[in-house]
Protein backbone atom coordinates (compact mmCIF):
# COMPACT_ATOMS: atom_id res chain seq x y z
CA UNK A 1 0.00 0.00 0.00
CA UNK A 2 1.44 3.33 -1.06
CA UNK A 3 -0.09 6.63 0.05
CA UNK A 4 0.94 9.91 -1.58
CA UNK A 5 -0.22 13.43 -0.71
CA UNK A 6 -0.19 15.99 -3.52
CA UNK A 7 -0.04 19.80 -3.42
CA UNK A 8 -1.24 21.87 -6.40
CA UNK A 9 -1.16 25.65 -6.61
CA UNK A 10 0.15 26.62 -10.06
CA UNK A 11 -2.78 28.89 -10.97
CA UNK A 12 -5.82 30.23 -9.09
CA UNK A 13 -6.72 26.98 -7.31
CA UNK A 14 -5.02 25.59 -4.25
CA UNK A 15 -5.63 21.90 -3.72
CA UNK A 16 -4.34 19.08 -1.52
CA UNK A 17 -5.25 15.50 -2.40
CA UNK A 18 -4.41 12.07 -1.04
CA UNK A 19 -4.19 8.93 -3.19
CA UNK A 20 -3.83 5.40 -1.93
CA UNK A 21 -3.11 2.92 -4.73
CA UNK A 22 -5.49 4.44 -7.26
CA UNK A 23 -8.14 5.46 -4.73
CA UNK A 24 -8.80 9.13 -4.04
CA UNK A 25 -9.08 9.42 -0.26
CA UNK A 26 -9.57 13.19 -0.22
CA UNK A 27 -9.20 16.11 -2.60
CA UNK A 28 -10.26 19.47 -1.12
CA UNK A 29 -9.47 22.75 -2.91
CA UNK A 30 -10.16 26.48 -2.89
CA UNK A 31 -10.43 28.86 -5.84
CA UNK A 32 -9.26 32.45 -5.88
CA UNK A 33 -12.16 34.30 -7.48
CA UNK A 34 -11.62 37.85 -8.74
CA UNK A 35 -14.34 40.45 -9.48
CA UNK A 36 -16.00 40.45 -12.95
CA UNK A 37 -13.73 41.92 -15.61
CA UNK A 38 -10.55 41.12 -13.67
CA UNK A 39 -8.01 38.36 -14.10
CA UNK A 40 -5.88 36.92 -11.31
CA UNK A 41 -2.41 38.34 -10.73
CA UNK A 42 0.52 36.25 -9.43
CA UNK A 43 1.07 38.14 -6.15
CA UNK A 44 -2.60 38.26 -5.15
CA UNK A 45 -3.02 34.61 -6.07
CA UNK A 46 0.02 33.68 -3.96
CA UNK A 47 -1.48 35.59 -1.01
CA UNK A 48 -4.73 33.70 -1.46
CA UNK A 49 -2.93 30.35 -1.44
CA UNK A 50 -0.81 31.31 1.58
CA UNK A 51 -3.97 32.23 3.45
CA UNK A 52 -5.76 28.91 3.01
CA UNK A 53 -3.28 26.16 2.11
CA UNK A 54 -2.90 24.96 5.71
CA UNK A 55 -6.67 24.75 6.20
CA UNK A 56 -6.95 22.76 2.95
CA UNK A 57 -4.12 20.47 4.10
CA UNK A 58 -5.91 19.85 7.39
CA UNK A 59 -9.13 19.01 5.53
CA UNK A 60 -7.28 16.60 3.25
CA UNK A 61 -5.85 14.68 6.23
CA UNK A 62 -9.15 14.73 8.17
CA UNK A 63 -11.29 13.58 5.23
CA UNK A 64 -8.83 10.78 4.45
CA UNK A 65 -8.80 9.86 8.17
CA UNK A 66 -5.03 9.63 8.01
CA UNK A 67 -2.12 10.62 10.19
CA UNK A 68 1.02 12.02 8.64
CA UNK A 69 2.83 8.77 9.49
CA UNK A 70 0.46 6.86 7.14
CA UNK A 71 1.83 8.86 4.21
CA UNK A 72 4.69 7.46 2.11
CA UNK A 73 5.62 10.48 -0.01
CA UNK A 74 4.85 14.15 -0.61
CA UNK A 75 4.29 15.38 -4.18
CA UNK A 76 4.06 19.02 -5.29
CA UNK A 77 3.69 20.89 -8.57
CA UNK A 78 7.09 21.96 -9.85
CA UNK A 79 5.61 23.74 -12.89
CA UNK A 80 4.52 25.00 -15.33
CA UNK A 81 2.51 27.85 -13.85
CA UNK A 82 2.75 31.21 -12.11
CA UNK A 83 5.95 31.60 -10.08
CA UNK A 84 4.71 33.09 -6.81
CA UNK A 85 1.74 30.72 -6.32
CA UNK A 86 3.92 27.71 -7.24
CA UNK A 87 6.56 28.67 -4.67
CA UNK A 88 4.01 29.30 -1.89
CA UNK A 89 2.62 25.81 -2.38
CA UNK A 90 6.05 24.18 -2.65
CA UNK A 91 7.13 25.77 0.66
CA UNK A 92 4.42 23.88 2.53
CA UNK A 93 5.22 20.62 0.73
CA UNK A 94 8.93 20.97 1.57
CA UNK A 95 8.20 21.79 5.20
CA UNK A 96 5.84 18.86 5.85
CA UNK A 97 8.10 16.44 3.96
CA UNK A 98 10.85 17.30 6.46
CA UNK A 99 8.57 17.43 9.52
CA UNK A 100 7.21 13.98 8.70
CA UNK A 101 10.51 12.71 7.30
CA UNK A 102 9.08 11.66 3.90
CA UNK A 103 10.59 11.77 0.41
CA UNK A 104 9.44 14.60 -1.85
CA UNK A 105 8.64 14.46 -5.57
CA UNK A 106 8.42 17.40 -7.99
CA UNK A 107 5.62 16.79 -10.49
CA UNK A 108 4.97 18.29 -13.91
CA UNK A 109 1.46 19.76 -13.77
CA UNK A 110 0.49 18.53 -17.27
CA UNK A 111 1.59 15.00 -16.40
CA UNK A 112 -0.61 15.27 -13.30
CA UNK A 113 -3.63 15.96 -15.53
CA UNK A 114 -2.78 13.08 -17.85
CA UNK A 115 -2.23 10.49 -15.11
CA UNK A 116 -5.37 11.57 -13.25
CA UNK A 117 -7.39 11.32 -16.47
CA UNK A 118 -6.03 7.84 -17.15
CA UNK A 119 -6.77 6.72 -13.59
CA UNK A 120 -10.34 8.06 -13.44
CA UNK A 121 -11.45 7.01 -16.93
CA UNK A 122 -9.49 3.76 -17.19
CA UNK A 123 -8.24 4.73 -20.66
CA UNK A 124 -5.06 2.88 -21.53
CA UNK A 125 -3.13 4.72 -24.19
CA UNK A 126 -5.15 7.74 -25.27
CA UNK A 127 -4.35 10.70 -27.43
CA UNK A 128 -4.69 13.51 -24.90
CA UNK A 129 -6.12 16.97 -25.40
CA UNK A 130 -4.98 19.15 -22.51
CA UNK A 131 -6.95 22.38 -22.44
CA UNK A 132 -6.87 24.96 -19.65
CA UNK A 133 -6.31 28.62 -18.88
CA UNK A 134 -2.55 28.18 -19.27
CA UNK A 135 -2.13 25.29 -21.67
CA UNK A 136 -3.40 23.90 -24.97
CA UNK A 137 -1.65 20.75 -26.13
CA UNK A 138 -2.37 17.55 -28.04
CA UNK A 139 -0.23 14.83 -26.50
CA UNK A 140 0.50 11.18 -27.26
CA UNK A 141 2.75 8.74 -25.47
CA UNK A 142 5.68 7.23 -27.27
CA UNK A 143 9.00 5.83 -26.07
CA UNK A 144 8.95 7.00 -22.47
CA UNK A 145 7.74 10.54 -23.18
CA UNK A 146 4.44 12.31 -23.44
CA UNK A 147 5.11 13.93 -26.79
CA UNK A 148 3.45 17.15 -27.86
CA UNK A 149 1.93 16.71 -31.31
CA UNK A 150 0.26 20.07 -31.53
CA UNK A 151 -0.20 23.11 -29.35
CA UNK A 152 -1.19 26.74 -29.33
CA UNK A 153 1.34 29.08 -30.84
CA UNK A 154 0.13 31.99 -28.70
CA UNK A 155 -2.46 32.00 -25.88
CA UNK A 156 -4.21 29.01 -24.30
CA UNK A 157 -7.81 28.30 -25.25
CA UNK A 158 -8.95 28.81 -21.65
CA UNK A 159 -7.19 32.16 -21.59
CA UNK A 160 -9.03 33.13 -24.79
CA UNK A 161 -12.40 32.19 -23.23
CA UNK A 162 -11.57 33.88 -19.90
CA UNK A 163 -10.54 37.10 -21.60
CA UNK A 164 -13.68 37.15 -23.67
CA UNK A 165 -15.72 36.61 -20.51
CA UNK A 166 -13.98 39.68 -19.07
CA UNK A 167 -14.96 41.72 -22.13
CA UNK A 168 -18.59 40.78 -21.51
CA UNK A 169 -18.07 41.38 -17.74
CA UNK A 170 -19.27 37.87 -16.91
CA UNK A 171 -18.80 36.62 -13.36
CA UNK A 172 -15.63 34.68 -12.48
CA UNK A 173 -17.69 32.53 -10.12
CA UNK A 174 -17.36 29.54 -10.33
CA UNK A 175 -15.23 30.26 -13.40
CA UNK A 176 -15.48 32.53 -16.45
CA UNK A 177 -15.42 29.50 -18.77
CA UNK A 178 -18.39 27.92 -17.01
CA UNK A 179 -20.40 31.10 -17.44
CA UNK A 180 -19.52 31.33 -21.14
CA UNK A 181 -20.69 27.74 -21.52
CA UNK A 182 -24.07 28.54 -19.93
CA UNK A 183 -24.50 31.65 -22.11
CA UNK A 184 -23.52 29.70 -25.25
CA UNK A 185 -26.34 27.22 -24.65
CA UNK A 186 -28.78 30.07 -25.31
CA UNK A 187 -26.98 31.33 -28.42
CA UNK A 188 -28.42 30.51 -31.85
CA UNK A 189 -26.93 32.85 -34.44
CA UNK A 190 -23.41 32.09 -35.64
CA UNK A 191 -21.06 35.03 -36.02
CA UNK A 192 -18.24 34.12 -38.40
CA UNK A 193 -14.82 34.20 -36.71
CA UNK A 194 -11.28 33.61 -37.99
CA UNK A 195 -10.40 29.92 -37.86
CA UNK A 196 -6.66 29.41 -37.40
CA UNK A 197 -5.18 25.94 -37.64
CA UNK A 198 -1.58 25.74 -38.85
CA UNK A 199 -0.64 22.12 -39.41
CA UNK A 200 -0.80 20.55 -35.97
CA UNK A 201 -0.96 23.87 -34.15
CA UNK A 202 -3.67 26.39 -33.34
CA UNK A 203 -3.75 30.13 -32.68
CA UNK A 204 -6.30 32.04 -30.63
CA UNK A 205 -4.93 35.55 -30.17
CA UNK A 206 -5.96 36.83 -33.62
CA UNK A 207 -9.44 35.46 -33.14
CA UNK A 208 -9.70 37.02 -29.69
CA UNK A 209 -8.68 40.50 -30.83
CA UNK A 210 -10.99 40.18 -33.85
CA UNK A 211 -14.03 39.57 -31.65
CA UNK A 212 -12.86 41.99 -28.90
CA UNK A 213 -12.65 44.85 -31.39
CA UNK A 214 -16.11 44.19 -32.79
CA UNK A 215 -18.07 43.46 -29.62
CA UNK A 216 -19.19 47.02 -28.75
CA UNK A 217 -20.47 47.65 -32.31
CA UNK A 218 -22.15 44.29 -32.68
CA UNK A 219 -23.99 44.59 -29.39
CA UNK A 220 -24.98 48.19 -30.10
CA UNK A 221 -26.47 47.21 -33.44
CA UNK A 222 -28.27 44.35 -31.73
CA UNK A 223 -27.57 41.97 -34.61
CA UNK A 224 -26.09 39.39 -32.28
CA UNK A 225 -26.69 38.88 -28.57
CA UNK A 226 -23.89 38.21 -26.03
CA UNK A 227 -25.23 34.63 -25.98
CA UNK A 228 -24.74 34.36 -29.77
CA UNK A 229 -21.15 35.57 -29.40
CA UNK A 230 -20.37 33.04 -26.65
CA UNK A 231 -21.89 30.33 -28.83
CA UNK A 232 -19.90 31.41 -31.90
CA UNK A 233 -16.64 31.63 -29.96
CA UNK A 234 -17.06 28.16 -28.48
CA UNK A 235 -18.06 26.56 -31.79
CA UNK A 236 -15.03 28.04 -33.53
CA UNK A 237 -12.31 27.32 -30.97
CA UNK A 238 -13.63 23.83 -30.20
CA UNK A 239 -13.77 22.94 -33.91
CA UNK A 240 -10.10 23.93 -34.15
CA UNK A 241 -9.23 21.73 -31.15
CA UNK A 242 -11.17 18.76 -32.51
CA UNK A 243 -9.42 19.12 -35.86
CA UNK A 244 -5.88 18.96 -34.47
CA UNK A 245 -6.83 16.15 -32.06
CA UNK A 246 -8.24 14.11 -34.94
CA UNK A 247 -5.07 14.67 -36.94
CA UNK A 248 -2.93 13.41 -34.05
CA UNK A 249 -5.18 10.35 -33.65
CA UNK A 250 -4.89 9.55 -37.34
CA UNK A 251 -1.12 9.95 -37.15
CA UNK A 252 -0.81 7.65 -34.14
CA UNK A 253 -3.54 5.23 -35.16
CA UNK A 254 -5.11 5.89 -31.78
CA UNK A 255 -8.50 4.51 -30.76
CA UNK A 256 -8.84 6.54 -27.58
CA UNK A 257 -9.07 10.25 -26.89
CA UNK A 258 -8.87 11.76 -23.41
CA UNK A 259 -9.71 15.37 -22.59
CA UNK A 260 -8.09 16.87 -19.48
CA UNK A 261 -7.68 20.35 -17.98
CA UNK A 262 -10.18 22.95 -16.83
CA UNK A 263 -11.74 23.54 -20.26
CA UNK A 264 -12.15 19.75 -20.54
CA UNK A 265 -15.30 19.78 -18.42
CA UNK A 266 -17.07 21.89 -21.06
CA UNK A 267 -19.90 19.65 -22.24
CA UNK A 268 -20.05 21.17 -25.71
CA UNK A 269 -16.37 20.37 -26.26
CA UNK A 270 -16.99 16.83 -25.02
CA UNK A 271 -19.97 16.52 -27.38
CA UNK A 272 -18.02 17.71 -30.44
CA UNK A 273 -15.06 15.49 -29.58
CA UNK A 274 -17.42 12.55 -28.95
CA UNK A 275 -18.91 12.94 -32.42
CA UNK A 276 -15.49 12.95 -34.05
CA UNK A 277 -14.43 9.89 -32.02
CA UNK A 278 -17.60 8.03 -32.97
CA UNK A 279 -17.01 8.66 -36.67
CA UNK A 280 -13.54 7.17 -36.32
CA UNK A 281 -14.76 4.24 -34.26
CA UNK A 282 -12.78 5.56 -31.29
CA UNK A 283 -13.76 6.15 -27.67
CA UNK A 284 -13.90 9.48 -25.86
CA UNK A 285 -12.83 9.70 -22.22
CA UNK A 286 -13.46 12.76 -20.09
CA UNK A 287 -13.80 13.61 -16.41
CA UNK A 288 -15.99 16.00 -14.47
CA UNK A 289 -15.10 19.17 -12.57
CA UNK A 290 -13.68 17.34 -9.57
CA UNK A 291 -10.77 15.99 -11.59
CA UNK A 292 -10.63 18.13 -14.76
CA UNK A 293 -10.04 21.34 -12.91
CA UNK A 294 -6.67 21.63 -11.14
CA UNK A 295 -6.64 19.60 -7.93
CA UNK A 296 -4.23 18.05 -5.45
CA UNK A 297 -5.09 14.42 -6.19
CA UNK A 298 -3.78 14.68 -9.75
CA UNK A 299 -0.37 15.69 -8.41
CA UNK A 300 -0.58 12.87 -5.85
CA UNK A 301 -1.41 10.38 -8.63
CA UNK A 302 1.50 11.40 -10.89
CA UNK A 303 3.68 11.47 -7.76
CA UNK A 304 2.47 7.96 -6.87
CA UNK A 305 3.53 6.65 -10.31
CA UNK A 306 6.90 8.40 -10.07
CA UNK A 307 7.51 7.19 -6.51
CA UNK A 308 6.63 3.58 -7.37
CA UNK A 309 9.07 3.69 -10.27
CA UNK A 310 11.82 5.08 -8.05
CA UNK A 311 11.75 8.78 -8.92
CA UNK A 312 12.20 11.16 -6.02
CA UNK A 313 13.56 14.72 -5.91
CA UNK A 314 16.46 15.72 -3.61
CA UNK A 315 15.20 18.52 -1.34
CA UNK A 316 17.81 20.99 -2.62
CA UNK A 317 16.37 20.48 -6.12
CA UNK A 318 12.74 21.10 -5.24
CA UNK A 319 12.61 24.51 -6.89
CA UNK A 320 9.75 25.59 -9.11
CA UNK A 321 9.85 26.53 -12.74
CA UNK A 322 7.30 28.61 -14.64
CA UNK A 323 8.15 26.83 -17.88
CA UNK A 324 8.27 23.05 -17.78
CA UNK A 325 7.37 21.19 -20.92
CA UNK A 326 5.40 17.96 -20.79
CA UNK A 327 8.01 16.17 -22.93
CA UNK A 328 10.88 17.08 -20.57
CA UNK A 329 9.82 14.34 -18.14
CA UNK A 330 11.04 10.79 -18.63
CA UNK A 331 8.04 8.53 -18.10
CA UNK A 332 9.56 5.74 -16.01
CA UNK A 333 6.22 4.16 -15.05
CA UNK A 334 4.86 3.04 -18.42
CA UNK B 1 26.44 26.42 7.32
CA UNK B 2 26.29 29.09 4.63
CA UNK B 3 24.37 29.25 1.45
CA UNK B 4 24.47 31.93 -1.23
CA UNK B 5 21.29 32.41 -3.11
CA UNK B 6 21.68 34.67 -6.08
CA UNK B 7 22.39 34.56 -9.78
CA UNK B 8 24.21 37.83 -9.93
CA UNK B 9 26.96 39.41 -7.90
CA UNK B 10 26.00 42.63 -6.17
CA UNK B 11 28.68 45.19 -5.39
CA UNK B 12 28.99 45.12 -1.56
CA UNK B 13 30.26 48.67 -1.12
CA UNK B 14 27.57 50.45 -3.09
CA UNK B 15 24.61 48.42 -1.97
CA UNK B 16 21.88 48.47 0.64
CA UNK B 17 21.93 45.67 3.17
CA UNK B 18 19.55 44.27 5.72
CA UNK B 19 20.05 41.55 8.30
CA UNK B 20 17.35 39.37 9.73
CA UNK B 21 17.60 36.92 12.63
CA UNK B 22 14.88 34.34 13.09
CA UNK B 23 14.92 32.22 16.26
CA UNK B 24 13.27 28.78 16.29
CA UNK B 25 12.37 26.56 19.21
CA UNK B 26 14.82 23.81 18.24
CA UNK B 27 17.85 23.27 16.04
CA UNK B 28 15.88 20.78 13.99
CA UNK B 29 13.09 23.28 13.28
CA UNK B 30 15.58 25.97 12.34
CA UNK B 31 17.20 23.49 9.98
CA UNK B 32 13.85 22.63 8.36
CA UNK B 33 13.07 26.31 7.78
CA UNK B 34 16.55 26.87 6.40
CA UNK B 35 16.36 23.93 4.01
CA UNK B 36 12.85 24.96 2.89
CA UNK B 37 13.52 28.66 2.36
CA UNK B 38 16.95 28.43 0.76
CA UNK B 39 15.83 26.36 -2.25
CA UNK B 40 14.24 29.14 -4.34
CA UNK B 41 16.55 31.41 -6.28
CA UNK B 42 16.06 35.17 -6.41
CA UNK B 43 14.89 36.34 -9.86
CA UNK B 44 17.91 36.79 -12.13
CA UNK B 45 17.42 40.46 -12.86
CA UNK B 46 16.09 41.35 -9.38
CA UNK B 47 19.48 42.68 -8.30
CA UNK B 48 19.10 41.20 -4.81
CA UNK B 49 21.48 38.79 -3.09
CA UNK B 50 20.29 36.70 -0.19
CA UNK B 51 22.72 34.82 2.04
CA UNK B 52 21.56 32.29 4.63
CA UNK B 53 23.50 31.35 7.74
CA UNK B 54 22.27 28.77 10.21
CA UNK B 55 23.50 29.34 13.75
CA UNK B 56 22.08 26.60 15.98
CA UNK B 57 18.47 27.64 16.63
CA UNK B 58 18.78 30.93 14.76
CA UNK B 59 18.42 31.38 11.02
CA UNK B 60 20.15 34.50 9.76
CA UNK B 61 19.47 36.07 6.41
CA UNK B 62 21.61 38.79 4.88
CA UNK B 63 20.01 40.81 2.09
CA UNK B 64 22.00 42.91 -0.29
CA UNK B 65 20.46 45.01 -3.06
CA UNK B 66 21.18 47.87 -5.41
CA UNK B 67 17.90 49.64 -4.84
CA UNK B 68 15.54 50.13 -1.89
CA UNK B 69 12.63 49.15 -4.10
CA UNK B 70 13.96 45.72 -5.02
CA UNK B 71 15.15 45.16 -1.46
CA UNK B 72 11.65 45.82 -0.16
CA UNK B 73 10.06 43.42 -2.66
CA UNK B 74 12.53 40.70 -1.77
CA UNK B 75 12.25 41.15 2.02
CA UNK B 76 8.44 41.38 1.86
CA UNK B 77 8.06 38.17 -0.04
CA UNK B 78 10.64 36.47 2.18
CA UNK B 79 8.66 37.44 5.29
CA UNK B 80 5.46 36.05 3.75
CA UNK B 81 7.28 32.80 3.03
CA UNK B 82 8.78 32.68 6.50
CA UNK B 83 5.34 33.15 8.08
CA UNK B 84 3.92 30.30 6.01
CA UNK B 85 6.77 27.96 6.95
CA UNK B 86 6.52 28.87 10.64
CA UNK B 87 2.76 28.29 10.65
CA UNK B 88 3.23 24.95 8.90
CA UNK B 89 5.72 23.86 11.57
CA UNK B 90 3.36 25.02 14.34
CA UNK B 91 0.31 23.25 12.90
CA UNK B 92 1.88 20.10 11.44
CA UNK B 93 4.97 19.64 13.62
CA UNK B 94 6.86 18.95 15.74
CA UNK B 95 9.31 17.08 13.53
CA UNK B 96 9.33 13.29 13.91
CA UNK B 97 12.53 11.62 15.09
CA UNK B 98 14.84 10.79 12.24
FE1 LIG C 1 -4.15 22.61 -15.12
Amino acid sequence: MVVVIGFEGSANKIGVGIIQDGVVLSNPRRTYITPPGQGFLPRDTAKHHQGCVLQVLKEALDQAKLNPNDIDAVAYTKGPGMGAPLVSTALVARTVAQLWNKPIIGVNHCIGHIEMGRLITGSDNPTVLYVSGGNTQVIAYSQRRYRIFGETIDIAVGNCLDRFARVLKLSNDPSPGYNIEQMAKKGTKYFELPYTVKGMDVSFSGLLSYIEERVPQILKKGEYSPEDLCFSLQETVFAMLVEITERAMAHCGSQEVLIVGGVGCNERLQEMMGKMAEERGATLFATDMRFCIDNGAMIAQAGWEMFKSGQITPLEETWCTQRYRTDEVEVTWR
Amino acid sequence: MQHKNSMEEVDEERSLTMDLSVPFSSIREAEIAYRTLSVDKEPKRGGVKKTFTLNEKVLQIHFQAKEARTLRVSVNSFLDHLTLVTQTIEQFGPPVDT
